[in-house]
């Protein structure tokens, strides 16, 4: 038995993403916000167009942080929460593989990217294909997928690196191809930093 | 005579000998007469180009020995029946030391035939086993999995390809199928994998490697690619044979994506 995505999927999909009176998911304790994806990719783009051609890969790699915190914390949230526990962990049977299956399943549930491993050398590089991430229809130029980037790279810490919180920044993640750029998916490889 | 040294007689006898072109005949042909005449001595022959020189020692129909280059005996023999351009001198009554094949000219003939014929096979495998390792090799390099899919949809009879994770994540497909949804055979074949490999593990009969589901109005073959699982659609069991045949060059090729 490994981790069935269309199990995961279906028992997540029934919880309400909703945040409680303090602004948190009640399920995973971490601050919800319910906003258009077209004002992320509105934000990543001018704050992208505003910097300086020297500076632009600075600017990247902020936006790619700034998805990575996010996902490291509400990662963990999700690997960790009750219904994780309940629906994912029973078919976990190859550890930190399926726990990442689960974690990807979780995505799809949620609607945040529609995307899964494809291939996982354990500890070393994951390859992810990813299919409507957040911006996958960014107006901007070349590969933009900088949520997805921090979140594969945030998920993969969790999985391989030192325990939580300790395990930051030990894998990196690149983008190779990108519907963005006219690809037929997105994908994602994360490697040793 | 069979003592004496040929080096000697052949400087004795240079004018008696029978002497000719191989173009004109061949190594074989001129041994059948020589032999069948009831002959002895040797047939001494210059390759051309390159002046290399071979000699066959016979005793009316028993091949006695034979000598080209560095070879001799059956091996010395079988290289000279492959020379086609040179020039040959028989020498009659000339004997040599040494027995290196002692067989029936015919026999001789045989082994020798035999030789170059297992010779033969042996290089056209090893020439194919480095041009299909060329081959994979180039076609690891500069396909990607979608062009790999697209050549398995060019095969007769199928219609559709699809390529799933172990949690039946529909990583990549091809074609399409009228018969089955594609996403929902990612999540049904996971579970059916999962069965057959658990099913697997307790028979202990190691990991599944072909799986075919025949339906009324589909089969679905599985092989695994990688750590993932490649599934084919066809309409009917009637050209599996030929599906299977020319896919599994395709899935090997394939597993080096996932």
């Amino acid at each position: 038995m490994t981790v069935m995505r269309d199990t995961v999927v279906k028992a997540l999909a029934k919880i309400q993403v909703q945040s409680n009176e303090k602004g948190l998911i009640p399920e995973y304790e971490v601050l919800v916000n319910l906003l258009p994806v077209s004002l992320l990719n509105a934000f990543s783009e001018r704050i992208m167009a505003a910097a300086p051609p020297e500076r632009k890969a600075e600017v990247e790699a902020g936006l790619v942080r700034a998805a990575y915190e996010c996902g490291y914390h509400t990662g963990c949230g999700i690997i960790t929460s009750d219904i994780f526990s309940e629906v994912v962990m029973p078919m976990v049977t190859e550890d930190e593989k399926d726990i990442l299956r689960g974690a990807f399943a979780a995505f799809t549930a949620w609607g945040w990217a529609k995307s899964g491993i494809v291939q996982l050398k354990e500890a070393e590089k994951m390859i992810v294909r990813a299919f409507d991430y957040y911006e996958a229809d960014s107006g901007g130029q070349g590969l933009r997928g900088f949520m997805l980037r921090g979140l594969c790279q945030a998920f993969f810490d969790l999985a391989y690196a030192e325990p939580y919180p300790d395990g930051m920044d030990t894998y990196v993640c690149h983008q190779t191809k990108g519907i963005e750029v006219g690809d037929a998916y997105g994908e994602f490889v994360v490697v040793k930093k | 005579m069979l003592q004496q040294s040929a080096h000697t007689l052949i400087q004795e006898q240079t004018n008696n000998g029978l002497t000719g072109d191989l173009s004109l005949t061949n190594i074989t042909n001129l041994l059948q007469f020589l032999s069948l005449s009831c002959k002895r001595g040797v047939i001494k022959l210059v390759r051309h180009p390159g002046n290399e020189e071979g000699s066959v020692y016979f005793v009316a129909e028993e091949l006695v020995s034979a000598v080209s280059g560095n070879l001799s005996g059956i091996e010395g023999f079988a290289d000279l029946l492959g020379w086609e351009q040179g020039t040959f001198r028989f020498l009659p009554d000339v004997g040599c030391a040494e027995k290196t094949i002692g067989l029936s000219v015919q026999h001789a003939i045989l082994e020798a035939v035999t030789l170059l014929d297992t010779r033969a096979n042996e290089k056209t495998m090893h020439q194919n086993t480095e041009l299909e390792k060329r081959s994979l090799s180039m076609e690891q390099a500069g396909r990607e999995s979608s062009e790999v899919m697209n050549s398995l949809l060019e095969v007769p009879g199928v219609d559709a390809v699809v390529v799933i994770g172990r949690d039946g994540f529909v990583i990549e497909s091809a074609g399409s199928s009228s018969r089955v949804n594609i996403e929902e055979l990612g999540a049904s074949l996971a579970h059916a994998i999962n069965g057959v490999e658990e099913m697997g593990g307790e028979l202990n009969v190691n990991s599944f490697q072909d799986m075919f589901i025949e339906y009324g109005r589909a089969v679905i073959m599985c092989r695994p690619v990688g750590d993932a699982v490649a599934a084919i659609i066809t309409p009917d069991a009637s050209k599996l044979g030929v599906i299977r045949h020319k896919t599994k060059k395709l899935f090997t090729e394939l597993g080096q994506s996932f």
